[in-house]
């Protein structure tokens, strides 16, 4: 405060400052001076400290009325007349450049409106399965297998372990065991459905927030012969919503049975991953339809509710404890995963959650911003171009006395007008695009303008408004009044800083094309690698009814229908089916543990399927030592370790088998994983489906022959034949919907894109028209012309593609490490998208280019 | 009231105004108030009070030099205008004809 190497002493400098802050600015000078002049005088007659207190005394006395400045009357009315004035300027802005208007209309307002369709889709996605109460204390059962390459994750778990975990787990508050989620016929009356069913224990109800109209939670499902459905259901079989003590009858082949209706449930929500309509008891499945309940046998799914503050690590070891006792060795680990995790990192690797769908959820949202970005790129190139053309005004302004943040009031004017025309024109889009959207992701999302909505358009505009309005207020506010009038003013500064925005903009093009061109390249791999199996007219549909008894005569009846080449029994399933560890061989090593997927087989299945035999022959009745045959794929037998393995006897959990084929290696599930070891029994009287192959080009009339065979043998049963590559196609449901997103999205973000460089060129053409002229007068030729337009622009095109093509490889080699079979990275992709860039941009610059070279000199040179 | 009354505080800011005569400045008036009449005045009532006046048209103002004291602030000296000095006689003679009628009585001590 005071400086004791110099004999003047000052007074403190904090209060000076805020007395210079709020003094007038006529009284400012002669006052300070005053109180200079009295806080020398004290010091001398009272010393320093007490001159400092008495000047700090003075200045509180001199804050009062008639020595204050005027902070707001006198600029309120400024504000809201300037108000006026930028709201008149930006209408008469944009009607003076409706192009440059247009242009970034359309980016922001599509901007907008992919962000906002993003945002809705990744809100739904990110809610899916939160809705259980105690959701952060509720945990689904995971079983890890140990195989050769690691840790295989699946949420099968013996069936058996329900009991287990009630008694000896204090930690689990509920535990609940249910099946996955399948297709069953039920019958009520005369009426038949198929209906989505699965199987719980007692508590399912309690820990599962699917609240009941009608019924006890806690009773609706301990009666074995009890069943809960859901109202829509109901509606369906009764025509009411009002049904409980009714009946309804699941085909469950020969152990089918009546069951009473105890509880009806409200319909699924739609953010529940898991959609069924019916559940049956748990008892019912456990001790009626299965047969080996043992602790090999992984049929059940188990989910855990913990007791508030315990350890889900705790839990998981000690019910992988109870599992490795009763398995008597320590084959395979259970662990714990939140439950609502399962949805969006659904994927395991070694028994880590290594991501799922939460890949795409991330992936949209940065292409939703970076659409936005391009489009506010648009907005500031555009409105720093354009600032040659408001140079003259900003100058005349500055001179009359506006002052730098009048002037930066009025871009920002500018642009929250525009990002809040544009947000109106987005939210339309939105709400015109949303069936569309809606078909596009299989989601049924709901546009609602709530108060959410209404906040985050506030933050939208408001953000986009300032962002992009920002560097162009700046920019155009900073410029020299005497060298802007003088006519000085020079493009440089500006036009680096817009030529790497072209540059980033592109970049973020090239990257979406580069993306979207692996994306689609490994789809269609996918979609058409051979599996080792022929997928193609494979038709398949569920025994049921007499043709469980009496099957054999209609799969000769089958057979027989012209237009069907071929029908075999069938146990096959897309995606697998059941899993069993309980096979022993040779040689066997203690802790080797192999699963082995399971599928029934009827006889010339495999030949139906067009599998091909490596060794050995299929099954056939005319053995009738059959009965105890098995087969296995290359895989197993390699798992196995088995040496010349025809002819060898192994033991299954059914009973000793002898091995009589080998069939080559086939991909029943999606290429996202390996080949994996699975085994075939021959059970023709106890497989599920019934498997045909219709001959090419008449599959219609087949297929309605085949639903009259069917309405023969099982009346009013509904017939609901499924094509192999239909369920294949599922597998895929994920990638298929990013896949059609994905190249929505790329085709804006390049056309947007576009939409920026066509404005910045017709700018740049427009401010070399005189140059133009004088070059063609002096010779130039129109292509001369054209060349050096383009360079320019092909030039910072070139660039982002540079910078555009190693991020895109690295993000599209990391994409694809998610599959176990995909296609190579090729160098033509990336040329090839490049090219792709680099031409749209010539087009683009061209089109405005073409024209201003083909231009009469005398035209432009006319004037002046 | 409005233009024609004075405050007894103006009309006391006025006169010493008019007693320094041409030497009166801020930190100059307030001092010759201090010795004279014994007031302790603020720089901020000076300043409104002055200003006021000044807005009424009975003083007028100009800035002096700058000078190496005061950390280079230039002085505002202020003078009487015409009415600024027809305003005081007004109210000197106001004050005397209110004087002159007092009986002489009513200004005696009264005992103790």
């Amino acid at each position: 405060m005071n400086n004791p190497k110099k004999n003047h002493k000052y007074p403190s400098r904090l209060v000076m400052a805020f007395f210079r802050w709020f003094c007038s600015q006529d009284l400012a000078e002669t006052i300070e001076g005053d109180l200079l002049e009295r806080f020398d005088q004290r010091v001398e007659e009272l010393g320093y400290p007490k001159a400092n207190k008495l000047f700090i005394r003075d200045v509180i006395l001199l804050f009062r009325p008639g020595i204050i400045r005027s902070f707001s009357i006198s600029q309120k009315i400024n504000f809201t007349t300037m108000f006026k004035h930028n709201f008149i300027l930006t209408f008469r802005n944009i009607r003076r450049y409706p192009s440059t208007f247009l242009i970034n209309l359309i980016g922001l307002s599509t901007g907008i409106a992919s962000l906002l369709l993003i945002y809705l889709w990744v809100s739904d996605e990110v809610s899916t399965d939160k809705f259980h109460p105690d959701d952060d204390r509720f945990y689904q059962v995971y079983t890890n297998f140990k195989t050769p390459n690691g840790l295989q994750s699946w949420k099968g778990v013996p069936g058996l372990l329900l009991e287990e975990i009630q008694d000896q787990i204090p930690e689990v508050n509920t535990t609940v065991a249910t099946t996955d989620t399948h297709e069953y016929t039920v019958s009520a009356g005369e009426t038949a459905l198929k209906v989505q069913g699965k199987f719980a224990s007692q508590d399912f109800l309690k820990v599962f927030n699917y609240p009941l109209t009608i019924g006890n939670v806690s009773t609706v499902l301990s009666d074995k012969s009890g069943v809960v459905i859901t109202e829509g259901l109901a509606l369906n079989l009764f025509g009411k919503t009002d049904v409980i003590g009714e009946t309804i009858k699941p085909e469950f082949g020969n152990k089918t049975r009546e069951f009473t209706i105890t509880g009806i449930l409200k319909d699924l929500p739609k953010n529940s991953s898991d959609q069924f309509e019916m559940v049956l008891t748990w008892d019912f499945y456990h001790n009626d339809l299965i047969d080996f309940k043992n602790w090999g046998n992984f049929y059940g799914r188990v989910v855990v509710s913990l007791n508030e503050g315990a350890s889900f690590d705790l839990v998981a070891k000690k019910a992988d404890e109870i599992i490795d006792e009763k398995q008597g060795g320590d084959r395979v680990d259970l662990m714990l995963v939140p439950y609502s995790d399962q949805y969006l990192h659904g994927n395991f690797e070694n028994g880590v959650s290594i991501g799922g769908r939460i890949e795409y959820v991330e992936l949209f949202a940065i292409v939703g911003t970076f659409i936005l970005l391009i489009a506010s790129i648009n907005f500031i190139n555009l409105s720093t171009a354009k600032a040659s053309h408001k140079v003259k005004e900003t100058g005349i302004k500055k001179s009359l006395g506006a002052t730098r943040g009048s002037l930066i009031n009025q871009f920002l004017t500018e642009s929250v007008v525009l990002s809040t025309i544009s947000l109106t024109v987005g939210l339309i889009m939105v709400y015109l695009f949303l069936p569309q959207f809606n078909s596009i992701t299989g989601k049924q999302l709901v546009f609602l303008f709530n108060q959410d909505l209404a906040i985050a358009s506030v933050i939208i505009i408001c953000a986009i408004g300032l962002l992009a309005g920002a560097y162009p207020a700046l920019y155009l506010s900073r410029f020299d009044v005497i060298k802007v009038l003088k006519g000085k003013f020079l493009n440089s500064g500006g036009a680096i800083g817009r030529k790497s925005l072209v540059v980033l903009q592109f970049a973020l093009s090239t990257v979406l094309i580069v993306s979207v061109m692996i994306l689609g390249k490994q789809m269609e791999y996918v979609k058409n690698s051979n599996l080792g199996y022929d997928r193609d007219n494979l038709v398949y549909f569920e025994r049921e009814g007499t043709l469980l008894t009496n099957g054999g005569s209609f799969l000769e009846a089958l057979k027989n229908i012209p237009g069907v080449s071929n029908a075999a029994f069938s146990g096959f399933m897309i995606g697998g089916g059941n899993a069993t560890g309980g096979v022993d061989w040779e040689g066997k090593e203690e802790e080797s543990r192999v699963q082995f997927w399971e599928m029934k087989s009827g006889e010339g299945m495999l030949d139906l399927m067009g599998m091909e035999m490596v060794a050995g022959r299929d099954f056939s009745s005319d053995f009738a030592t059959d009965s105890t045959a098995i087969i296995f794929n290359e895989a197993a037998i390699k798992a196995m370790g088995i040496e010349d393995p025809i002819g060898k006897t192994i033991t299954h959990y059914t009973g000793t088998k002898r091995i009589i084929g080998i069939v080559k290696d086939f991909n029943f599930t999606s290429l996202h994983s390996q080949v994996e070891p699975t085994l075939f029994r021959f059970e023709p009287e106890d497989t599920n489906f019934l498997m045909a192959r219709l001959e090419k080009g008449n599959e219609g009339t087949s297929l309605s022959r085949i639903a009259d065979l069917y309405e023969s043998f099982n009346p009013g049963f509904p017939f609901k034949p499924v094509f192999i590559d239909q369920d294949y196609q599922a597998l895929y449901a994920a990638e298929d919907r990013v896949n059609s997103l994905s190249k929505y999205f790329a085709v804006l973000a390049i056309i947007i894109s576009c939409l920026g460089l066509f404005g910045l060129t017709a700018f740049m053409t427009e401010r070399r028209i005189k140059e133009i002229g004088i070059r063609k007068v002096l010779g130039s030729s129109v292509w001369n012309i054209v060349y050096l337009l383009t360079s320019d622009f092909s030039k910072m095109v070139l660039i982002s593609i540079l910078i555009g093509l190693p991020v895109s490889y690295y993000i599209g080699s990391n994409w694809l490490e998610n599959f176990a079979y995909s296609i190579e990275l090729q160098w033509w992709f990336f040329a090839l998208a490049g090219l792709s860039t680099l031409i749209v941009a010539w087009i683009t610059v061209a089109t405005q280019t073409l024209k201003s070279a083909r231009m009469n000199p005398t035209k432009s040179l006319r004037a002046e | 009231m409005g233009k024609n009354h004075l405050g007894e505080f103006e009309e006391i800011v006025m006169l010493t105004v008019a007693i320094l005569h041409g030497e009166a400045y801020g930190v100059a008036i307030i001092e010759e108030m201090e010795t004279r009449l014994k007031r302790s005045v603020s720089i901020g009532s000076l300043q409104v009070v002055l200003k006021r006046l000044e807005d009424k048209g009975f003083l007028k103002s100009e800035l002096g030099e700058a000078t190496s004291v005061r950390g280079g602030k230039r002085k505002r000296f202020f003078t009487v205008t015409n009415v600024g000095k027809d305003m005081l006689r007004t109210s000197k003679e106001q004050r005397m004809q209110l004087w002159n009628a007092v009986p002489d009585v009513a200004l005696e001590f009264v005992g103790l």
